[in-house]
């Protein structure tokens, strides 16, 4: 479905505020006032169109948002919804909002080191620290055709590490020759993105690509959902001007790898069911390779969620809410956490190392027996 | 919420309500902010008029979460004669749902979700702001479906349309709204809770179409069916509007009934391509309309067992047949039927769409279009006409044409348009579609003497103090009345054509 964003004056005049986005907005259900809703957004976008002061009260409500992107999908004017709240956040950003809010600590780490964390960038090798079998060539090596990207979350969050660890001992089991950018690794510009710094972000990118070519490689794989998006279809917006690599999210690639029987998952008798990531899922268009990869697991019984593929259910984990508003994302986690609850699954398998995040925080604090795995952690624990 | 230099988000002051403020906790506010949030509908009105006319912003808002809730907060407004506006999805035009004189707005959005499924007795209990598409879903994963639905059912709500006028698609088939409700929650205006059925008294038929002046909905039943087996849609194709009307006549009496039939007209697809879809099926497929072309597209869709929809695909061809019309693609068909909840694509032509709906015997439809053109003339103005055929003998047909909001002298004039159309229903026994603040300068025109003085007396025995949904649906606003409205309207209407004949 083509829509359009033609700038914020024009499409602000052009929403109906018909409500149909509200209806599905994840923000909106969790706190029901009419200003948290993407309508009620648009109200505040308006307000920016014609100069209007924006309070703080109405700059919280445009950080409230997790981009998820299903109000993009229901809109009967075809607004680009989500490119259009990029578009008030750069707003904001060119008035100093992002100083009053803690995104300036996450803007500022970006800016020292080049990661969310602020980490130092050798610590991007810390999750090779304990892998079970030793990876030749992992970091930086030269004329390798395949380059992972293993992103800030999934490389610097202890939580999430188990991630890195699994794709690539799961590629080394495959025989796939590949390399990483290790600690010279930067993040890919998402959070940037989404705090409507795009400049800086364009930067980051131009930076990225160059590495990259340098090694020779020809395929980008991400395990992130939000780090493929951006190099597939942000980067040659960027950039202006197509990268020429080939962007491959981990799920394409092991279904691949399953379909050509590189791979062989041992029988799991169990009952799973998949959470769609947005910036996969409805931003990228990535639907079924994760589900090949699970039905390819002899004897896994893949059940959908009430709400799932373009009508999932957001987890609450995207757009830099985290930084801004825990207590939603949690809200909002604890929703999809319901309808994962309501499948009788014994996992929740997402291939996002921040949707897991996200879910596991829920399915914790709601003492449940349900356990949350990312997909190569998954499939790792079947090979 | 982490804000690095802590600020105070809203001035501390007493609440103006504090009995409110205190038994619904965060579910209630009296911010600046938020209010601010609830003063429209769908319906652009420049601010001079807005000014001019009521007070838009509420007081308060309160989101109660329940019938008990709602109860409290009635008695307390009866109590202390504050104004209270019911708002649900908030998807109609005419102020339905806009505070015209402050108070509370009762965002009932919190009241969500389906109670219960009775299979025995096909009937579904809901939650009054449950949206349409939440309880299609719900039914349909159980194996049922709801029998009709309004064309914005992604948003609008259960208990919207019961207040509205409960006609859409499947209306046709299983007639309008009224027909299948079995039963009604109610806050009345004094604060009870009432069990409106087809023999309480009040009747259940007092609440419906009552624009949410005589009580607050707080839960449904419905009848409810299997879900069908098959679907067929037919995308046909008419070349003059009297072989239009004699398609749709003959349609909405044949056997088996049609769910649903859509139509529109050359200039909606006109319009529809201005508006940026042009790369659109519906584009590439239609070669050779040209803008004069009067040509007409109907969206036929039958529904039930495989075999009751191989009867309709039948008695369509004889139809198309007789009527001079041309059937085209099926695909596209599927196509159209799947935008049938994406008629604002439109206003992608606009920025904004002014128009009016209005219901009109089906048999005035080609007189209807014919002065209809003799307006888009003298105006020199692209209307677009589509509406849905929703009893055997009536449909309702909406005419819009583009404008721009934000120029507001242009816009004022564009706005005096909108008389001249529904003067175009009126004159073929047409009335508007809904009242609200704004077509009730048409009141007598939309209903018979008697009906008036008796939904009037109704208002005046459940609402005495006039506190529910005040200035809707009984009495225009002291500058609506007729007679400024007509001599403003007509003024306009005329500024307005000399202005577009010298351009
Ligand atoms: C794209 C589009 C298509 C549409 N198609 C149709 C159609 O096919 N048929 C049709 O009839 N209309 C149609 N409409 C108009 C509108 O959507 C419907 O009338 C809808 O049912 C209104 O529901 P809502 O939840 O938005 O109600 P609101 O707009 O919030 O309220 C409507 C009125 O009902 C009152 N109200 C709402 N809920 C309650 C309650 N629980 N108790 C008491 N009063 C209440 C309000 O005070 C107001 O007066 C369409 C509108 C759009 C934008
Ligand atoms: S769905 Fe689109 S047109 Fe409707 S209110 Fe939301 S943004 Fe506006
Ligand atoms: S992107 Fe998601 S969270 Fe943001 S407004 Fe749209 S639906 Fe709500």
């Amino acid at each position: 479905m083509n829509s359009f964003n033609t700038g914020i004056d024009h499409e602000t005049l052009v929403c109906a505020r018909c409500g149909y986005c509200q209806a599905v907005c994840p923000v909106y259900a969790a706190l029901g006032w009419e200003s948290t809703g993407p309508r009620g957004r648009i109200a505040i976008a308006r307000q920016a169109a014609r100069g209007a002061p924006l309070s703080l009260d109405h700059e919280r409500r445009v950080y409230q948002c997790t981009l998820c992107g299903h109000c993009r999908e229901v809109c009967p004017t075809r607004i680009d919804t989500c490119d259009l709240w990029l578009d008030l956040r750069g707003h904001l950003a060119a008035k100093g909002s992002i100083a009053r809010w803690q995104l300036r600590v996450v803007r500022d780490n970006l800016l020292a080191q080049r990661n969310i964390t602020g980490d130092v960038p050798e610590n991007r090798l810390l999750w090779q620290q304990n892998l079970e079998t030793e990876i030749p060539g992992l970091n930086l090596q030269p004329n390798t055709r395949v380059v992972y990207f293993v992103g800030c979350v999934a490389g610097l969050y202890p939580q999430t590490q188990g991630i890195p660890q699994a794709l690539s001992q799961i590629l080394a089991q495959a025989q796939i020759s590949f390399t990483t950018l290790g600690s010279a690794e930067e993040c890919c510009g998402f959070p940037l993105l989404g705090m409507g710094l795009e400049d800086i972000a364009a930067d980051l990118a131009r930076r990225k690509v160059a590495r990259v070519k340098e090694i020779g490689a020809s395929v980008l794989v991400a395990a992130c959902p939000s780090c493929y998006h951006t190099w597939r279809d942000v980067y040659p917006h960027l950039l202006g001007e197509p990268h020429g690599l080939q962007i491959k999210h981990a799920s394409e690639f092991l279904a691949d790898l399953l379909t050509e029987q590189r791979l062989n998952p041992q029988p799991q008798e169990t009952r799973v069911t998949y959470h769609d990531p947005c910036d996969l899922g409805r931003n990228s268009g990535i639907y079924d390779p994760p589900r090949q990869v699970l039905n390819a697991i002899p004897g896994l019984e893949l059940v959908e969620m009430a709400e799932h593929r373009e009508h999932a259910l957001c987890c609450g984990g995207g757009g830099n809410m985290e930084v801004v508003d825990p207590d939603l994302v949690a809200a909002i986690a604890r929703r999809r956490l319901a309808q994962a609850l309501e499948t009788g699954a014994s996992f929740l398998v997402t291939p996002c190392q921040q949707c897991k995040r996200t879910l596991a925080n829920a399915a914790r604090a709601e003492r449940t027996r349900l356990k949350v795995f990312d997909l190569n952690e998954f499939v790792w624990r079947t090979l | 919420m982490q804000l690095i230099e802590e600020t105070r988000m809203s001035q501390i002051a007493p609440p103006r309500f504090p009995k409110l403020a205190a038994s619904l906790g965060e579910r209630y506010t009296e911010s600046d902010f938020e209010r601010a949030f609830y003063r429209r509908d769908l319906a652009s009105v420049p601010r001079v008029l807005e000014a001019m006319l009521a007070r838009t912003t509420p007081h308060a808002v309160a989101r109660p979460q329940n019938a008990e809730e709602v109860a409290a907060l009635v008695q307390y407004a009866h109590a202390h004669h504050i104004p209270i506006t019911p708002r649900a999805a908030a998807t109609t035009v005419y102020w339905n749902s806009v505070p015209t004189r402050g108070g509370i707005v009762v965002d009932l959005n919190a009241l969500r979700g389906v109670v219960s499924i009775d299979e025995e007795h096909l009937t579904a209990t809901v939650q009054s702001a449950t949206r349409w598409s939440e309880l299609e879903t719900a039914l349909n994963r159980r194996g049922y479906a709801t029998l009709s639905y309004p064309s914005s059912a992604p948003s609008a709500t259960i208990g919207g349309w019961v207040n509205m006028e409960g006609h859409g698609i499947g209306s046709l088939k299983y007639g309008a709204l009224t027909q299948q409700l079995q039963r009604l929650e109610i806050v009345l205006p004094n604060g009870e809770i009432f069990q409106a059925t087809p023999e309480s008294n009040p009747l259940l038929s007092w609440f419906v179409r009552a624009e949410g002046t005589l009580g607050i909905v707080t839960e449904i039943e419905l009848a409810i069916r299997a879900k069908p087996e098959a679907i067929g849609n037919h995308w046909l194709a008419f070349s003059d509007v009297t072989a239009l009307q004699r398609a749709l006549v003959a349609l909405a009496t044949a056997t088996p009934t049609p769910y649903s039939i859509h139509f529109s007209d050359a200039a909606h697809l006109r319009l529809l391509r201005d508006a940026g879809f042009e790369t659109c099926q519906v584009f590439r497929n239609l070669t050779g309309l040209e803008p004069d072309t009067p040509q007409f597209q109907v969206l036929v869709t039958f529904d039930g067992s495989a075999q009751q929809v191989a009867a309709g695909a039948q008695t369509l061809k004889e139809v198309v047949a007789r009527c001079a019309g041309e059937t085209l693609d099926a695909s596209l068909a599927n196509l159209e039927w799947m935008e049938r909840f994406a008629s604002l694509r439109l206003k992608r032509a606009g920025p904004t769409l002014l128009g009016a709906e209005a219901w009109l015997p089906l048999n005035k439809l080609a007189d209807y279009a014919a002065d209809l053109a003799r307006l888009t003339g003298a105006q020199r103005v692209p209307i677009a006409t589509y509406g849905a055929v929703v009893t055997p003998t009536m449909t309702t047909v909406m005419s819009v044409f583009p404008s721009d909001e934000s120029r507001t002298i242009n816009y004022i004039l564009d706005l005096s348009l909108t008389k001249k159309i529904y003067d175009v229903a009126f004159r073929h026994g047409g009335r508007p579609y809904g009242i609200g603040f704004w077509n009730a300068p048409y009141l007598h025109r939309a209903f018979a003497s008697r009906e008036l003085a008796e939904r009037i007396a109704r208002k005046r025995q459940l609402d005495p103090l006039n506190i529910m949904n005040p200035d809707k649906a009984y009495k225009p606003a002291f500058l609506l009345s007729p007679i400024f409205f007509d001599l403003g309207m007509d003024t306009l209407a005329l500024a307005r054509r000399a202005w577009s004949a010298n351009r």
